[in-house]
């Protein structure tokens, strides 16, 4: 089981530190990680789980900050990546956002966040749910609240009742004047486009977001009129199997406000919204660039947020890029970005240019990947279908609300 | 323009920075000092004292060390505001250890609160008070636990079973039965909340008392697809060990069908190639081909997935070293041990309460769910857990490269099984380099020939990617998979030579390490094709040997001037081009670096050994002249590689006029020759399939990430070492009974092993590799010690010495040493232990059945080890005399029945002392344990029920500050 956490800042300054069990790990730990992560580089800081000489690591990295868990005995590393990923979304969840300074600014709820949701190792309270009605969450009022009074407690009083209920992922008995619930479908893109302009992966992974404001103990029945093309899937805790596995009905009890009720995987999808042609041709030192980006398939609705990005081989010196709309941006990393917005309806937008290639380079012989990103609103590009949303065990009639939304996920054209 | 303006702007945003973080603590995190802390502790005001606290946390925080405050804050633990409770809670778990006395102050406080009508408040103060980890109050948290093991409150009976592991931890013998059944209880609970907690718990503390287990079987499937989401991970692996040491291995299992293929060979083998060709939907080759590939590639992943079971159960470590020893043959598990799952209940709801577990959105839940099924479900049915596991792969980038280390071995042994989703491992530019190194050797082992020229596409852009040390894998790649599919050797073979080609251009320029790194792997792919099948690969030869001109990168000549001595016989067109090469290599050898030139040397002498007719005389010709270049080189090792060829051809050099003259040579001659045609004449022969040292962990474990068994690691339980009989109350009794009747080599030891159990050895039960019963005596210490890895060396060889065994071979031993060796063992334990006193008394107890039963051999520990010390006085401010001790593993030169224990006095006071000695106090003190612990005082150490006897030490007349003397005294434990 985990002994110890730390959270470090990105400059490898420990910021918090929390002890789990009665075998304590001195921070030089950190020290020792730190070295490594220097001396050993970018591939250090991506290997989620390390044997150092005393410990074993777990290392997720959000934002800058680095989680870091220890142990020195066995136990399923899954487990200890999934909570520190767990903690991670609790705390920007709970202070806005992840960075150095809202952990400093907040380190006391940081350190009772932890306390509940871990005991001697062992995740204790992990359902954003329940922790919000046992440590408050800061926020304006409470901020003005304790500079006017001069103090305030964070703390709740008394046990949340949903501890004890058979459904611990829903807050007991919230009480709304309009009771409302949100299903949003969401969706990324993942494709890859080789060489030769084949589409060689092309898949949706989606999740179906919900945002429930519903009083009492409400049943939801979620059906989708296709749920054949649903690759593979996975649910949120509140979602019975059974249905599922003989109907392929979603049957839960939600929890309070906004959660992922499932994810699923849409294979084998046989076209993608938008092309992006890259054209690199080279001779005598320089590099010629072209890219070129079009509407393929129309989704009906308007993409928009169209960028490209890529990352320049460490072998061309310098970049010389224009566009016929949007900007090219090139960043200091050697990254290329080229914003493109919507795509116009009377030409097809158009990025080029030259590369000069490192002197004696003849040709260039690494080609850079181009990384898509877009936004399609109203459309979820797997065809998923949402069929219909029964209510039970409710006062009124409730407002229903669908959306659905589709973006690039890792789109990636090889050039 | 408008300096001003810009200062406004900053100001501005400092300012509404400032905004931000008012009412938030960050000015206790910046200054956590610029007040005074203490006053504030004890002032009337929670919200005061609440600061205080904030800002001692802040400290604690960054590190500092605040302990100094804590008989201030223990006093706040009575208030009644929550959020200080909570605040000094913080405080007091993070140094309660430190300061033991101060912490007892708290106990009654705890206690109170336990009474408390508020859930929160009950279940706060038992984690507090199980946290603060004293021995004194063990017994207090133990009635403490038993009582809100059966609060109404579902919230304080989890905290009941997550305090019990801590209670545990203090390794107190008397409670640990008492311990199990609140365990027992607990896991008996109606709340599946509570359940998950229980399964934690009892993991950590007693994984293999099945018993309490077996009683609740049945519920606990029921319940755990409603166990929150930790509980679930834990819960699953608890339950596929006890389904596995009831009722065995399934036979439908993968794991059967590879096992039984080394004793029943052909008949099994070629059903079990049948399913798994029957399996494999991307298998393009129908029955055609049947005979010779699908049966070798069949063949390897059956002994490969063998391995694999034979790890899971017995541990990499025990298998591979029992590999290593030749006499010792591999016990097979025999068909009783096998149940059918189709009939057997258990087994089958087992699989059926995990498999909608396959769907839940904790990653790790996921992946021990798929365990279970890889181990235990019927071959026809593992691909369930494919897709579920791919999906993992969309998860973050931390627990991708966890799940890609799992699939990769489900994929080694069962490539069918992944073989039609091989686009899910194709790489994208976002994964790190870890990932995709995986993702390579993965699909190179699964790849099959309808997937081939897809995967050879996606290769292609490889190369072309900028990480250049991802592009030389990817060739590496290349060649691996046409080691699996042979017939596509030839279209690698044209890839990776248009490759080599290409890159001269590169690499003539540019000199990047990158581009020499993917060149050299590409030609090593291409050699490591064509030692597949030399003779058909003929032209590939030739033209790699053309290209020599424009190769520039050392290390890629020097593999191609290996194949030139190498296949210099082979077909018609290389030994007619064979002197045109050597005289090129003759010709440029100067201007060679140092591997070039020594392979240069090397090739030719392979040449000319195997040459035959009027060309030998002019390879000799070349020869001397190189040797002549050679010995006047520059770098030594060129130089000493010159004489010694010279020296030992010097039959075929000398006699340059003479043809055929070998019948002839002189005897002394000749053997110099025959010995030059050993050393390079001998071809290499096609190497077997290369050993597999794979080590295989269980699936979902951290050893299999780190590969290495991480202390703490059980393999799975041995197949049916459960009894069937249903009203065991002792688990281990009737485990001991079941090992006796059977047959297993390592039966005795299982049963030593199970008894050291009760004495909570089996904590670090891995650490000990506890051999099979045929290692003899003497040659313990360095037997089996095959392994490099330091954690699998056996470090105590526990062999039971039956009488028999006695007479052969405990001859040499006089019974006083193996009494000696037993203390020596008992010293080693508890020097393994967390607290070293604790289990003495019953070890004791049992030392009088163990002196019959075993000898416990101990390997040089001192090399492996390090002794752990412990503090025996400490001083408190930093100022006084420091006394550690440590159990060292000499033996005594008094007597056998002593323990040596070093201690280390450290003067850390500023002034000398003098007349410093340790003593045995001749005070009948009572035995309750609870007193021997970390209490510092000086009797700590000896106080034991029966006085010791003690050989004393040396005074210490005088030691300067700052100085540090080492003494030994010998005691001896009753």
């Amino acid at each position: 089981m985990l002994q110890c956490i730390f959270l470090l800042s990105d400059s490898g300054e420990v910021m918090l530190e929390k002890q789990l069990t009665g075998h304590r790990v001195d921070r030089s730990i950190c020290d020792w990680f730190w070295e490594q992560a220097i001396s050993q580089g970018d591939s250090f800081k991506l290997q989620p789980v390390i044997a150092s000489p005393t410990h074993y690591l777990f290392q997720v990295v959000r934002e800058g900050i680095t989680f870091l868990a220890c142990t020195q005995v066995e136990m399923p590393p899954l487990m200890a990546i999934e909570f520190l990923c767990r903690v991670a979304d609790v705390l920007s969840d709970y202070l806005g956002g992840l960075n150095e300074d809202v952990i400093k600014d907040n380190f006391v709820i940081v350190y009772e966040l932890l306390d509940e949701m871990i005991d001697n190792g062992f995740p204790l309270t992990t359902e954003p749910n329940i922790l919000r009605e046992m440590i408050a969450q800061p926020n304006i009022v409470s901020k003005v609240l304790s500079v006017v009074t001069g103090n305030s407690s964070n703390v709740s009083e008394t046990l949340p009742g949903a501890t004890a209920s058979c459904v611990p992922w829903r807050t007991s008995e919230p009480k709304y004047a309009n009771n409302e619930v949100y299903v949003d479908l969401v969706e990324e893109m993942d494709a890859t486009i080789n060489r030769d302009g084949a589409l060689v992966k092309c898949e949706i992974y989606g999740e179906v977001q919900v945002n429930s404001h519903l009083s009492g103990l409400p049943d939801l029945t979620l059906s989708f009129a296709n749920p054949s093309i649903l690759d593979d899937v996975r649910f949120h805790p509140c979602v019975r199997f059974r249905p599922w596995e003989s109907h392929q009905i979603l049957s839960f009890v939600p929890p309070d406000g906004q959660f992922k009720l499932m994810s699923y995987r849409v294979k084998k999808l046989k076209s993608t919204p938008i092309y992006v042609k890259p054209q690199l041709t080279s001779d005598a030192g320089t590099c010629r660039v072209n890219v070129m980006v079009g509407i393929r398939n129309d989704p009906g609705k308007t993409i928009d947020s169209i960028t490209v990005q890529f990352k320049l081989p460490p072998c061309i010196l310098s970049a010389d890029l224009t566009s016929n709309h949007g900007t090219v941006n090139i960043l200091t990393n050697k990254t290329c970005s080229w914003s493109i917005g919507r795509i116009p309806k009377d030409k097809a937008p158009s990025m080029s240019g030259t590369f000069v290639l490192e002197t004696g380079l003849e040709r260039l012989h690494v080609f850079p990947t181009f990384q898509v990103s877009f936004r399609i609103m109203g459309v979820a590009l797997s065809g998923l279908q949402i069929d219909k949303l029964d209510l039970k065990n409710l006062p009124n009639r409730p407002y229903k609300g669908f959306r659905a939304l589709t973006r690039a996920g890792e789109f990636e054209v090889r050039s | 323009m408008f300096p001003q303006f810009g200062a406004t702007a900053e100001t501005l945003s400092k300012a509404s920075s400032m905004v931000f973080r008012i009412g938030t603590d960050a000015h206790l995190y910046d200054d956590p000092e610029d007040v005074n802390i203490a006053p504030l502790l004890d002032s009337k005001f929670d919200s005061e004292k609440c600061e205080a606290l904030k800002r001692l946390l802040a400290l604690i925080a960054q590190g500092f060390d605040v302990s100094n405050f804590f008989p201030q804050v223990v006093k706040n633990v009575a208030t009644q505001s929550l959020e200080v409770k909570k605040l000094v809670y913080l405080y007091l778990l993070h140094y309660a250890e430190k300061r033991p006395n101060e912490a007892l102050l708290s106990i009654n406080c705890f206690q109170k609160d336990l009474g408390d009508p508020n859930a929160l408040v009950r279940a706060w103060a038992l984690r507090a008070m199980a946290g603060i980890r004293l021995h004194v109050i063990s017994s207090l948290v133990l009635v403490a636990v038993g009582k809100c093991a059966r609060d109404p409150s579902v919230y304080v009976r989890k905290s009941a079973a997550n305090a019990l592991p801590k209670l545990y931890d203090l390794r107190l013998e008397e409670h640990t039965s008492a311990i199990e059944e609140i365990v027992g209880i607990l896991l008996n609970d109606q709340s599946p909340g509570v359940v998950g907690a229980a399964a934690a718990a009892f993991a950590s503390i007693c994984p293999s008392n099945f018993s309490l287990i077996e009683r609740n079987y049945r519920r606990l499937c029921e319940i755990l697809p409603d166990v929150e989401e930790w509980g679930q991970i834990i819960l699953i692996g608890i339950l596929l060990r006890f389904v596995i040491a009831r009722h065995g291995l399934v036979e439908e299992s993968i794991m059967f069908s590879l096992r039984s293929t080394k004793s029943g060979k052909s008949e099994k083998n070629g059903e079990a190639t049948k399913i798994s060709n029957k399996e494999d939907t991307g298998y393009a080759s129908g029955n055609d081909d049947f005979g010779l590939g699908a049966d070798v590639s069949g063949n390897i992943d059956l002994e490969l997935a063998n391995m694999v079971s034979r790890c899971y159960i017995e541990g990499p470590d025990e298998y591979l070293s029992r590999l290593s020893y030749a006499n010792t043959g591999p016990s097979e598990l025999n068909v009783a041990q096998f149940t059918s799952g189709k009939s057997n209940d258990d087994v089958k709801i087992l699989l059926q309460c995990t498999s909608p577990l396959l769907w839940s959105h904790n990653s790790a839940v996921v992946l021990a769910a798929a365990g279970v099924h890889w181990i235990m479900a019927p071959r026809e049915n593992v691909k369930k857990i494919v897709k579920p596991l791919l999906f993992l792969l969309r998860s973050s980038n931390a627990s991708k490269y966890v799940v890609l280390c799992n699939i990769q071995v489900f994929a080694k042994a069962m490539p069918s099984l992944f073989a039609p989703h091989f686009e899910d491992f194709f790489i994208c530019s976002s994964d790190s380099y870890q990932i995709k190194t995986l993702k390579l050797e993965i699909l190179s082992s699964i790849v099959t020939e309808s997937a081939i020229s897809f995967v050879f596409k996606e290769f292609q852009d490889y190369i072309r990617d900028p990480d250049r040390r991802f592009a030389a894998d990817t060739v590496a790649a290349i060649g691996l998979c046409s080691q699996r599919l042979p017939d596509m050797a030839t279209t690698c073979l044209e890839g990776l030579l248009a490759l080599t080609r290409q890159e001269f251009l590169s690499s003539d320029f540019g000199s990047v390490d990158g581009e020499a790194g993917v060149l050299i792997q590409a030609i090593m792919s291409i050699q490591s094709i064509i030692k597949q099948d030399p003779p058909s690969h003929e032209k590939v030869i030739i033209q790699l040997i053309r290209s020599l001109d424009s190769v520039k990168v050392p290390a890629a000549r020097a593999i191609i001037i290996w194949m030139v001595g190498e296949y210099s016989s082979l077909g018609e067109t290389i030994p007619r081009t064979l002197s045109t090469v050597l005289k090129y290599l003759a010709w440029h050898f100067t201007s060679e670096a140092l591997e070039t030139k020594l392979q240069i040397l090397n090739s030719i002498v392979k040449v000319l050994l195997c040459a035959e007719g009027q060309d030998i005389q002019s390879f000799k010709r070349v020869l001397n002249y190189v040797l002549e270049l050679a010995e006047c080189d520059l770098n030594y090792d060129v130089r000493d590689r010159a004489r010694f060829l010279r020296k030992i051809l010097s039959s075929n050099l000398d006699y340059q006029g003479l043809e055929e003259e070998t019948n002839i040579l002189s005897p002394n001659k000749d053997l110099a020759y025959v010995l030059s045609g050993h050393i390079f004449g001998g071809q290499t022969k096609s190497s077997p399939p290369e050993p597999i040292n794979y080590r295989f962990y269980l699936p979902g474990s951290l050893s299999q990430i780190v590969l290495h068994a991480a202390p703490g690691y059980e393999p799975l339980p041995k197949p049916c070492s459960l009894p069937r009989v249903d009203n065991v109350d002792q688990g281990t009794n009737g485990l001991e009974r079941a090992r006796n009747s059977d047959s297993f080599d390592t039966d005795e030891t299982d049963s030593l092993s199970g008894s050291l159990d009760e004495e909570g050895a089996s904590d670090y039960g891995s650490e000990h590799s506890i051999s099979g019963s045929n290692v003899s005596g003497g040659s313990n210490e360095t037997g089996s010690a095959s392994e490099g890895d330091d954690n699998t060396d056996p470090l105590i060889q526990i062999s039971d010495v039956g009488n028999a065994f006695e007479n052969q071979h405990g001859v040499s031993h006089s019974g006083s040493a193996d009494l000696g060796e037993l203390i020596s063992k008992r010293a080693l334990e508890s020097w393994l232990d967390d607290q070293p006193n604790s289990s003495n008394t019953s070890t004791s107890e049992q030392s009088q059945v163990r002196v019959s039963t075993a000898r416990i051999f101990i390997g040089d520990i001192r090399h492996r080890v390090k002794t752990k010390s412990y503090t025996l006085l400490d001083p408190a401010n930093g100022n006084g005399l420091k006394v550690d001790y440590s159990f060292s593993s000499e033996v005594s030169t008094i007597s056998p029945h002593l323990v040596s224990v070093e201690i280390c006095f450290k003067n850390c006071s500023s002034e000398p002392m003098s007349d410093i000695l340790l003593e045995d106090e001749e005070s009948n003190k009572d035995s309750n344990s609870a007193d021997q612990t970390l209490v510092a005082t000086d009797s700590s150490l000896t106080s034991h029920n029966n006085v010791p006897i003690l050989v004393p030490m040396e005074e210490i007349t005088y030691l300067e500050p700052g100085q540090t003397a080492k003494r030994i005294i010998q005691l001896y434990f009753h």
